[in-house]
């Protein structure tokens, strides 16, 4: 018996996935632990690996279609065995009609039973087509003939900006006659090789600027408007999309930042380091957030708009830049760890996350978050909060800058950090001291040496 | 040169009812006394000619229990061989099937059933033993001896291999694999094919007799036909169809002559698991049939099937009684089927042990084998080498069949239909005698009627060829119920023009028959309609039996079928029922709309070699047209554009080819679109090229016909066209019909149920 592939489960919550890329063709040689493919979930890229080895029979689900969790996708097992007929997945949610959504609860007319009269048989109607049976009322869609879409393609036009004179409107071959007589295509000059090119990628030559001579459209005008064509954000970036515009249209933003002096901070760093230990500036960073976060427990909490949810524990999300996108691995019950721990864990999770290798666990359940843009040259900028949480600390370049100390103007290392709260939670004053005990912590050269005296 | 006498028949029928009583006479039963010994002392059968009997029934024996073994894992020679297929065994009935044989000539033809190997095996064996030494080695042609005994044991081997092949589904069987062991027929030794419709293949042997007696043929045609089949309609109108007084009194002129055919009961005592006597049939002896269709009673006789020699000598003296002029003869033979019906029929929910162990006792080979040592034909040592040898005849043939090559899967439809066609008329069957003038049409400015247009290509094909012979229900004196054939009985005499028995499904049935004996048969049925009557022996028969037999046999007939929609007759009168028949592959279905059309494509239906449905709309009969006297075809699945255009095509058959017409003039003078209209004239096979090049011409395509809009072949037609010409369409094909229903006779609704010129206006302006 062949050994079907499931699609896994990859989180508590995931649902439903979709296999970005199979690494692997039916009748290919499959050994335990070959990557067969890879899954895009709404919160990762992962690939999945063989736990069987064999041919791979039968590829059930292509690339492409999102099928619910556990779903069979495929088949292993020796050559020749047969591969059992599997009902092709439903993909998707059913959506509810709208009709069913909309229908008043039914009541009854009258109060009383009133006795039904038998139904004569002559009033049955019998169950059979009377007449030509009519095609499902649906919404109004783009209609257009086979022969005119031939006739689009061979001309390789957009058919959808030309209005339908058909039945239902659509599109019949006269309309596009028509259409191409309008805007003039009879005087379009083009190349056979653009031609063949724009049919092919179907690209609107009439959206196309010639460049050749005399105005003739080139092959090079067909690429250049190919690269300008719209393409599908990846899915990492339409989650990005869809997570931040979420936070930055509901959860209303303000902003305070104040200047830390990390020299006597980094000069400690710069001993711990020639001893050999790890720490980096932002393990000092979090390490000092953690610290505040206990001090302040309604930084570490959310809010819907209506009521607050404090978090007992403080998961600890820093921004990690990858590939394509940014991803924020969270560090759970980061106060329980000491400071070397809280430095070890999180240099696994960037490393995981760089690899692409991050669980949908290990990317959720953030209360707050830290993205540090210190290695990128900035001196100061408003970062956006993850959604759900109440803030989100940006960390920005350390320069050095002149400095009041003692009324003299010394040369200092000083950065920049800026704390975005979500103001439905936090107000200016509890935002001020925040951070400022987040500086001050920094600035307490004391307390980093008992956190790494070990 | 004609003959004298007119064929006419006038009626001259008296009141009379002065009484008195119809004997009915007596049926013999079991009359043969004879045994081995008497018929050794007689002369009447030779000590090698008791031998081969003997070693024909176990023949058939080893054969059949090897399907038995093979389906049950046990047969040696072939352990695990997958065997498929049905396991209807005759074991038991051997003495019928041999005895039957070898009283026949090689000459002489047979009809079997799904229980038919016994038949199969022996009428070839029979056939084998009486070859010429030169027919033995056209027989075997790779095979090298000279001595007549091994011509005939190679022989023999070779009709086992080529049998058990068609069995095993091999390219190398009988059929090429088409048929197996229900259908098997080798039309070399006159088996004209076993049948898997019980009662189905009677009147294809009825028809067989037909040919037989028509071509004046010294031969007789032997009718297998199980006890069960004996209720079933066909069966018996076959029995009254070879009864017919026409063919033996003086409207038979000078060729008095009895269809020559035996029809042979096979009483194994079950039809499949019903007891035929005592339980589904009202008499006790099956031979009391005769007295139903005969005034001789058919000569019917109860006969022991168990004896092989008193099967041999009832069937020699049928046979002799058939080649008199004397037939047809009922012979009721009874014999006993020792397994079920199949090997999944265990038999113990509807016999006793006891009966079958008592039939077994009179086991046919058991007691011939006990006569052969008793009369010192052979003795142990002779049975056991014979024994000895069959079965090792059996074995070789077998192991050889099942590694035979399978046909090709890519072959899978050929043989559907034949690509031959009559172009040149054997010398023998050239100008046949007429007995007077034949009907000539009167032409006005070159146009004659639809009907008129049929009439005289038939006329002009029956002159051509003497094998084309027509018949059907009033055909004769009255000229049809339509007077399509007036005037051929008087021209080509009752010979070749003649009445039927109200009998739809023999009319068809018996063409087939006759087809497969060398005439090409016209039949006409009064009204569609009623080919539902027919569908058997029209969609099982006709259509099948290139195919089944792996090509051996063609069918040349052209049934003619009468629409007689628009007349206000009816729901069973009225139907277009041609979609039905383009449902079964192995049928040409043609629809003629004009006199010229009509005329081209009787002409070449009756010259083609497949079966081909005519369909006729009765409201064109008298719809006049150009015909060209004398000499043309029209190819069969070539379609006509009967008017040209641009804007939108039409495709239509029959009565609706000229509504479309209508419509096309109207949508150019009233619209300004130009309509293409194309008859395809031919359902199966469509011009599809026709079809497509102009749906590419013009994008829009409406199919009509008046046939009701469910299952209509214009759906075909609409698939076809989208699925060839896709991209070429401007608007969804539509089609148009008769509505969802039942002719009805009120003459609003039948004009509210049929399409009409506005329903195709209708249909176009949604789609312009």
């Amino acid at each position: 018996m062949p050994t079907p592939i499931t699609m896994p489960k990859f989180g508590q919550m995931t649902e439903e996935s979709t296999i970005v890329e199979w690494r692997k063709k039916e009748g290919d040689k499959v050994a335990k632990g070959d990557v067969l493919f890879t899954v895009e979930t709404d919160k990762s890229v992962m690939d999945v690996e063989a736990f069987t080895e064999g041919i791979l029979l039968k590829i059930v689900v292509p690339a492409g279609v999102a099928v619910p969790v556990q779903t069979v996708v495929g088949y292993i097992g020796q050559p020749g065995e047969p591969v059992p007929v599997t009902e092709v997945p439903k993909f998707g949610k059913p959506v509810p009609s709208v009709a069913s959504t909309v229908s008043p609860p039914v009541v009854p007319t009258t109060a009383r039973a009133v006795p039904q009269p038998a139904p004569v048989a002559a009033e049955v109607q019998p169950l059979q087509p009377v007449t030509v049976p009519h095609a499902p009322v649906a919404a109004p869609v783009f209609r257009i003939s086979p022969r005119a879409e031939a006739l689009a393609r061979e001309c390789a036009i957009d058919p959808t900006k030309i209005t339908g004179t058909g039945p239902n409107g659509r599109i019949l071959e006269r309309d596009v006659r028509a259409y191409l007589d309008a805007r003039g295509y009879h005087n379009l000059r083009i190349t056979p090789a653009a031609l063949e090119l724009a049919r092919k990628q179907k690209v609107d030559v009439l959206e196309v600027r010639g460049t050749g001579a005399g105005g003739r459209i080139t092959v090079a005008d067909i690429q250049r408007a190919l690269a300008e064509r719209p393409k599908p954000m990846s899915k990492m970036r339409q989650v990005i999309a869809q997570r931040l515009t979420q936070s930055f249209t509901t959860q209303p933003h303000f902003y305070v930042t104040v200047s830390v002096d990390m020299t006597e901070l980094i000069a400690f760093r710069e001993g711990l380091k020639a001893a050999g230990a790890p720490f980096t500036v932002t393990d000092f960073i979090a390490q000092a957030v953690v610290l505040t976060l206990q001090e302040f427990p309604v930084v570490n909490s959310s809010t819907d708009g209506k009521n607050v949810r404090w978090h007992s524990h403080v998961n600890l999300g820093i921004a990690v830049s990858v590939e394509g996108g940014l991803v924020v691995p969270v560090i759970h019950m980061a106060e329980e760890l000491t400071f070397l721990d809280l430095c070890m864990r999180a240099k696994q999770l960037v490393e995981k996350a760089r690899a692409g290798k991050l669980t949908p666990e290990e990317m959720s359940g953030g209360t707050f978050t830290i993205t540090n843009m210190g290695m990128l040259n900035v001196e100061s900028f408003h970062p956006i909060i993850n959604t759900g949480e109440g803030a989100i600390l940006a960390v920005a370049s350390t320069l050095k800058q002149p400095a009041v100390r003692n009324d003299q103007i010394v040369i200092r290392s000083l950065m920049k950090m800026t704390l975005a709260a979500d103001h439905r939670l936090i107000d200016g004053a509890l935002a001020a001291n925040f951070i400022n005990a987040i500086k001050a912590k920094l600035e307490d050269i004391e307390l980093w040496k008992r956190l790494t005296s070990w | 040169m004609l003959a004298k006498a007119s064929p006419v028949y006038l009626s001259d029928l008296r009141p009379d009812f002065r009484p008195f009583e119809i004997n009915c006479g007596t049926i013999p039963a079991y009359r043969y006394s004879g045994s081995l010994a008497k018929e050794l002392e007689a002369g009447t059968i030779t000590p090698s000619e008791a031998v081969a009997l003997f070693e024909d029934m176990l023949i058939v024996r080893e054969l059949e229990e090897m399907i038995v073994k093979l389906r049950s894992g046990g047969y040696e020679p072939l352990p695990g061989y997958d065997y498929r297929g049905p396991t209807h065994v005759s074991a038991g009935q051997e003495a019928t099937a041999v005895g039957a044989c070898s009283a026949l000539s090689i000459r002489d033809n047979i009809t079997s059933t799904h229980r038919g190997h016994g038949e199969s095996l022996a009428k070839g064996t029979t056939a084998i033993r009486a070859m010429t030494l030169e027919q033995l080695k056209q027989r075997v042609p790779n095979c090298t001896a000279t001595t007549r005994e091994e011509l005939v044991e190679a022989a023999l081997e070779e009709h086992l291999y080529r049998t058990i092949c068609e069995l095993f589904g091999k390219e190398d069987g009988y059929c090429k694999g088409r048929g197996g062991s229900m259908h098997i027929a080798d039309f070399t030794v006159g088996h004209l094919g076993a049948n898997a419709i019980v009662g189905g293949g009677v009147p294809i042997a009825t028809g067989a007799a037909m040919a037989i007696r028509y071509l004046r043929q010294d031969s007789v045609v032997c009718c297998f036909a199980g006890d069960g089949a004996f209720a079933n309609g066909v069966v018996l109108e076959s029995l009254n169809w070879a009864c017919q007084a026409q063919f033996t009194n003086e409207l038979a002129g000078e060729h008095k002559f009895g269809l020559p055919i035996i029809y042979l009961i096979v009483n194994n005592q079950y039809g499949m698991t019903h007891r035929t006597r005592n339980e589904v049939m009202g008499v006790d002896y099956l031979a009391r049939r005769g007295a139903g269709f005969a005034n001789n009673n058919m000569h019917a006789e109860v006969v022991n099937g168990m004896d092989v020699l008193a099967v041999r000598d009832a069937v020699r003296r049928a046979a002799r009684l058939c080649r008199e002029g004397a037939g047809p003869v009922l012979l009721d033979v009874h014999t006993y089927r020792y397994w079920g019906h199949s090997l999944s029929d265990p038999r113990i929910e509807y016999r006793t042990k006891e009966e079958e162990a008592a039939w077994k006792a009179v086991d046919p080979i058991e007691t011939f084998k006990k006569q052969l040592l008793e009369c010192g034909v052979l003795d142990r040592a002779g049975i056991e080498a014979i024994e000895l040898r069959v079965r090792e005849r059996n074995k070789r043939a077998a192991l050889r069949a099942a590694a035979a090559a399978d046909p090709d899967p890519k072959d899978v439809i050929k043989y559907m239909y034949t690509h031959t066609k009559c172009e040149v008329v054997p010398p023998e069957f050239r100008n046949p005698k007429l007995v007077g003038p034949p009907p000539v049409a009167k032409r006005t400015d070159g146009q004659i009627t639809y009907r008129d247009a049929i009439r005289e290509a038939i006329v002009e094909e029956m002159i051509r060829d003497a094998r084309v012979i027509l018949y059907g229900e009033d055909v004769a004196e009255y000229g049809g119920a339509f007077k399509l054939t007036k005037g051929l009985l008087e021209a080509f005499g009752r010979d070749r023009v003649f009445n039927t028995p109200i009998s739809e499904a023999c009319i068809c049935g018996t063409a087939v028959g006759a087809a497969m004996k060398g005439l090409r048969p016209v039949v006409e049925l009064m009204y569609m309609d009623f080919a539902l009557m027919a569908s058997d022996q029209i969609g099982n028969q006709a259509a099948k039996w290139h195919y089944m037999s792996g090509a051996q046999i063609e069918v040349p007939l052209v049934i003619r079928a009468s629409v007689g929609a628009g007349k206000g007759y009816g729901g069973q009168h009225s139907q277009t029922l041609e979609s039905i028949f383009c449902h079964i592959p192995g049928l040409y279905v043609v629809y003629p709309s004009t006199p010229y059309d009509a005329k081209g494509l009787m002409k070449a239906a009756i010259r083609d070699n497949n079966p081909v449905l005519y369909v006729e709309s009765q409201a064109l009969y008298g719809l006049k047209g150009f015909v060209p006297e004398g000499e043309y075809l029209v190819p069969l699945g070539v379609a006509d554009v009967k008017r040209e255009g641009k804007d939108l095509t039409f495709v239509a058959w029959g009565p609706a080819v000229h509504d479309c017409l209508k419509a096309a003039e109207r949508l150019q003078s009233e619209r300004g679109v130009s309509a293409e209209v194309i008859d395809i004239r031919c359902l199966v096979p469509l011009d599809v090229d026709t079809i497509v090049r102009s749906v590419q011409k013009t994008g829009r395509c409406i199919v009509a016909s008046q046939a009701v809009h469910i299952g209509s072949y214009t759906a075909e037609i609409a698939s076809t066209i989208q699925e060839l010409a896709f991209d070429y369409l401007d608007a969804p094909v539509k089609r148009v019909g008769a509505k969802n229903g039942i002719a009805p006779q009120s003459h609003v609704l039948e004009a509210a149920f049929l399409p009409c010129v506005d329903d195709l206006l209708n249909a176009a302006y949604e789609i312009l």
